[in-house]
């Protein structure tokens, strides 16, 4: 029952990284009903950015390079935005679908280049500390992890409901014709929206730097799996849903991992989606009808 | 790194040494895209490193006394089976003799898998080029082709010497864990079959594996059992990345083995990248360490390319020489039309070896023409490897 | 010359995967799954070759067939979902299948040594072409076969009421349905006329390489499926080949030379392709 429960935990608390990922996917098809294949490498892309502070500025805080790693993504989302989705008419999704394809590797190539692909120190806040209950431990990094990962979603909550920004993204986000009737700049929106997941997606870039400890670009490819499986699981478009579902899959994989092996993991989580699919097709939270 | 080749070849032409018309070609080729980058930079600056000290004392002699310049060349295969496949066709396209690599072990099993299998054999349509590998290490690869040569550290020699002096060197340790990167092909056989077999030869008893992937991020749940099981030594076969990660879960969770072992290949600048202060004190048996004079000369030389002088790396610098002896003894004619021929002479001499020169002595060529290298037990402490055996 | 062979077989095998995909893309669904049906295939196939030493032909067959009866059996459920859930219900699938074969361990002793899949390790030895004496050029002629054969195909089903029918669901379902066509019907078809696609390509391409492994069915290579349709077009099928062609034999091949910045541009230029013609290269206006 320990197991069961330390594996929980553990599962959970590393689940606010997917839940991070899933949250830029969903927020991206919201707005633009489309998928950005470049988000997760883009993260990854903006951690290793982080790591430029520490080029210029031996020994800068963990903080300084985690800020740097979150304006690195706002930057790289404003980038892939311009890249892969400004230029291309929207009647053609899916040559959006292949320009992310290619954003994901031309950035996974630039981080192997500025790196010779060797795995880099990354930085880490409260890696020693290990809160005990008798036998069982929580990682005091992970629990920062989640904190931010927390404490992210609730400023973009804020962001996306008190402001007049937001209004105009969700004014797009369903009905982008009306929205820009209403004299919304339809494509200025989109870029912001693709700025604000960037700035995401650089936080939780780091925040999976500082809790693996070591960044590689080997991490790209199964992040952008976790992080759409995430997003379906979710419900496509839920905020809350993407974060529960993050959560949901990280402690479940971590559960499967316990007890059939690290080889047969992955698989019980496609099953996960798939009983998702087949039963509730809408994801956790559903919308009330409308859009698929 | 083709334009310094160039330079290479322009300034020793300009230079006047002999025999400017005549050239023999050298292809390596191995990863040069994806993480594994690394490993096709220093192989291919190695490769250049020692052609130019070839070329410096005269280069090649032929068959017919004259002396021809060796020149390099080197291909990215990106680490894929397909690509590898194209770039040695299109090598054995060129006037290339020979080629050096692969980077990849999944790249050099499809790989020798097209060449003929066993030579003189008409029935089989196979392609005819001799590949002398410097780096893919999965145990056993050669035996697929008598093509196919390898100068790699036999690991089955080396873990079982490692384990044999630890079982001296500290008679009261008795258990071992493993902690295995499970979905690739040279971590997960090195753990399968050599260092548990090697381990259970020697007296201790292996109490059980942690296993996780190449790109895993949570090593949580594996360090529990780890740290349930309580051995005395782990032995951790994977890669830099995904043993930094969990390195640093260990240290996380308190779990401090007496002695920790490590990959072959993950004794290099790789692991002190990521993780130096958690890899402290792992022992790894290396083929590679700057410890002679030779050795320290080669990395010198091989830095000057832009390299890192490591224990594939150093193969490649290794085959190269190699390669000169053999072109020298099996007498090649270095005529472009008898291009076939010279490769099969090449082949043969290879074959042929029983003994090769090595940066740390003598290398034993098996009759599954791979290699037993010489090595030792190098240590992490601070931010390098040092020695902290010599077996030999 | 053998190069050229060799690569002509690679864009040869590239293309029937591209076109598995490209049937289906008719429809209007985007599949990731090829992958898995080409994995089936190779595994299938190679292990008739290699065990059973059935000779490649029949081997051929069975693999297309197991491929077909996969992509039936993922076509009913995966009609439940439609869009972006179906990208990922089948990347799901292919992810499932690539787990399947990590895990999946079936060797049999045959002379001094064991062959057949095993696991992690892969599948070694699918020597079929070689040890039947067979040169690169005549393989070439063998992978070409099939290639011609699908293409004419698969141009004879757009000149036909399938390929119609095929578009029109792809165009607007609701209209389509509204028509008379059966979706189920159509759909399902399309699927499974893909995977057997995928799985011939599968089985050329286990004994191309000579060895297999579940690394060489993952998530990139079922990309490369749908995009060799997307960048080429959906117009006809010489888009697809054309795409394979911009990207086996120019971007991975023909940049060789470059070197290093070869893995830079690949990326680079696939953006730059689909900004500039978003329709696919290959398209004619009103054709």
């Amino acid at each position: 029952m320990l197991d069961f429960l330390q594996a929980v935990s553990d599962g959970v608390l590393f689940g606010a990284t997917y839940a991070l990922i899933g949250i830029g996917f969903t927020l991206v098809f919201g707005v633009m009903h489309k998928i950005n294949m470049a988000y997760a490498a883009a993260s990854i892309g903006a951690a290793y950015s982080g790591l430029l502070l520490l080029e210029v500025m031996a020994g800068a805080p963990p903080a300084a390079v985690f800020a740097c790693a979150f304006l690195a993504g706002g930057l790289l989302g404003w980038v892939v935005y311009l890249a892969c989705f400004h230029f291309i008419p929207l009647s053609h999704p899916l040559a959006t679908l292949m320009s992310t394809v290619g954003m994901l590797l031309l950035i996974d190539e630039v981080v192997v280049h500025a790196t010779d692909g060797m795995p880099q120190n990354y930085p880490a806040m409260f890696d020693d500390v290990m809160l005990h209950a008798g036998e069982f431990t929580l990682r005091g990094d992970l629990l920062l992890v989640f904190g931010v990962c927390v404490a992210a979603m609730a400023c973009l909550l804020a962001l996306l409901y008190r402001t007049r920004l937001g209004l105009a993204t969700r004014a797009v986000s369903q009905q982008p014709i009306a929205a820009q009737l209403c004299g919304i700049q339809v494509a200025q929106v989109n870029a912001i929206t693709f700025v604000i997941t960037g700035l995401l997606g650089g936080l939780a870039g780091a925040m999976i730097g500082a809790s693996v400890g070591t960044l590689s670009p080997l991490l790209s490819g199964p992040l952008t799996v976790k992080g759409l499986v995430v997003t379906v699981i979710g419900g496509l478009g839920s905020i809350p849903g993407a974060i529960v579902a993050g959560l949901l899959v990280g402690g479940f994989e971590n559960v499967f991992q316990l007890y059939r092996g690290v080889t047969e993991r992955d698989l019980y989580v496609m099953l996960l989606l798939f009983a998702f699919l087949v039963f509730r097709p809408g994801g956790i939270f559903a919308p009330r009808g409308g859009r698929d | 790194m083709k334009k310094l080749a160039l330079a290479v070849a322009l300034a020793l032409a300009a230079g006047g040494t002999l025999a400017q018309e005549k050239t023999v070609r050298i292809s390596g080729f191995g990863a040069k895209t994806g993480p594994v980058r690394s490993f096709g930079i220093n192989s291919e600056a190695a490769m250049l490193a020692a052609a130019d000290l070839i070329n410096k004392g005269g280069g090649v002699r032929l068959a017919d006394g004259s002396k021809a310049r060796i020149v390099v060349d080197f291909y990215d295969d990106a680490c894929n089976a397909e690509q590898g496949i194209s770039v040695i066709r299109r090598i054995a396209g060129t006037d290339a003799l020979v080629a050096i690599g692969p980077t990849c072990s999944n790249v050099a099993e499809p790989l020798f898998g097209i060449l003929q299998k066993k030579v003189d054999d008409p029935g089989d349509t196979g392609l005819q080029f001799p590949v002398f590998t410097d780096v893919a290490i999965k145990i056993g690869l050669a035996r697929i082709s008598e093509w196919a040569f390898r100068n790699v550290p036999n690991e089955m020699t080396m873990y079982s010497s490692l384990f044999y002096w630890l079982r001296q060197k500290y008679p009261d340790l008795k258990t071992v864990w493993g902690g295995v990167e499970e979905d690739f092909a040279h971590s997960r056989t090195t753990w399968h079959v050599v260092m548990k077999d090697r381990a259970t030869a020697n007296n201790f008893q292996v109490l059980g594996e942690s296993k996780w992937l190449l790109a895993d991020t949570n090593f949580a749940t594996q360090v529990r059992e780890m740290k349930k099981a309580n051995a005395d030594i782990i032995a951790i076969s994977a890669h830099p990345f995904s043993m930094c990660g969990a390195l640093k879960e260990m240290q996380r969770q308190g779990v401090k083995p007496k002695v920790l072992v490590g990959l072959t290949s993950s004794s290099s600048l790789e692991t002190l990248q990521g993780c130096a202060k958690q890899a402290q004190g792992m022992i790894i048996p290396t083929s590679f360490a700057p410890v002679n004079k030779e050795a320290k000369f080669a990395a010198e030389q091989t830095a000057k390319f832009k390299g890192t002088a490591d224990l594939h790396s150093m193969a490649a610098w290794e085959n190269m020489f190699i390669l000169k002896q053999v072109m020298e003894s099996e007498r090649i004619s270095g005529d472009k039309s008898q291009i076939q021929a010279d490769r099969r002479k090449i082949r043969d001499g290879l074959a042929k070896l029983k003994v090769t020169k090595g940066l740390l002595g003598d290398t034993k060529r098996t009759d599954d023409r791979e290699a037993d290298k010489p090595y030792l037990f190098v240590q992490a402490r601070g931010n390098e490897w040092v020695v902290l055996h010599n077996p030999l | 010359m053998d190069f050229y062979f060799g690569l002509i077989q690679l864009i040869g095998v590239h293309t029937l995967l591209g076109l598995s995909a490209y049937i289906v893309l008719l429809t209007g669904q985007v599949s990731l799954a090829q992958a898995a049906f080409y994995a089936i295939g190779a595994y299938v196939s190679g292990m008739l070759t290699v065990l059973a030493e059935w000779h490649i032909v029949p081997a051929l067959a069975v693999g297309g067939l197991a491929g077909a009866a996969a992509a039936c059996a993922v076509g009913f459920p995966a009609l439940r979902v439609k869009g972006l859930m179906l990208v990922i219900a089948t990347l799901a699938f292919g992810e499932g299948v690539r787990i399947f074969f990590f895990n999946f361990d079936y060797q049999i002793a045959k002379g001094d040594i064991k062959v057949g899949p095993l696991g992690g390790e892969g599948f070694r030895q699918i020597r079929f072409f070689p040890e039947n004496g067979w040169t690169t050029f005549d393989v070439m002629l063998f992978i070409w076969l099939f290639v011609v054969l699908v293409m004419a195909l698969l141009w004879w089903f757009d000149r036909s009421r399938y390929g119609a029918v095929l578009r029109a669901v792809g165009e607007d379902e609701v209209a389509a349905q509204s028509v008379g066509v059966n979706l189920t019907a159509v759909k399902v078809s399309a699927m499974t006329v893909g995977g057997a696609i995928a799985g011939i390509a599968g089985c050329l391409y286990a004994h191309y390489t000579t060895h297999i492994e579940h690394a060489s069915f993952n998530v990139l290579v079922a990309t490369f499926a749908i995009a060799y349709p997307i960048v080429g077009g959906l117009q006809s099928v010489f888009g697809t080949l054309a795409a394979v062609v911009f990207v086996q034999g120019f971007l991975v091949e023909g940049l060789r030379e470059l070197g290093d910045w070869r893995n830079l541009l690949f990326g680079a230029l696939i953006v730059l392709a689909m900004n500039l013609r978003p329709q696919g290269l290959f398209w004619r206006r009103g054709a």
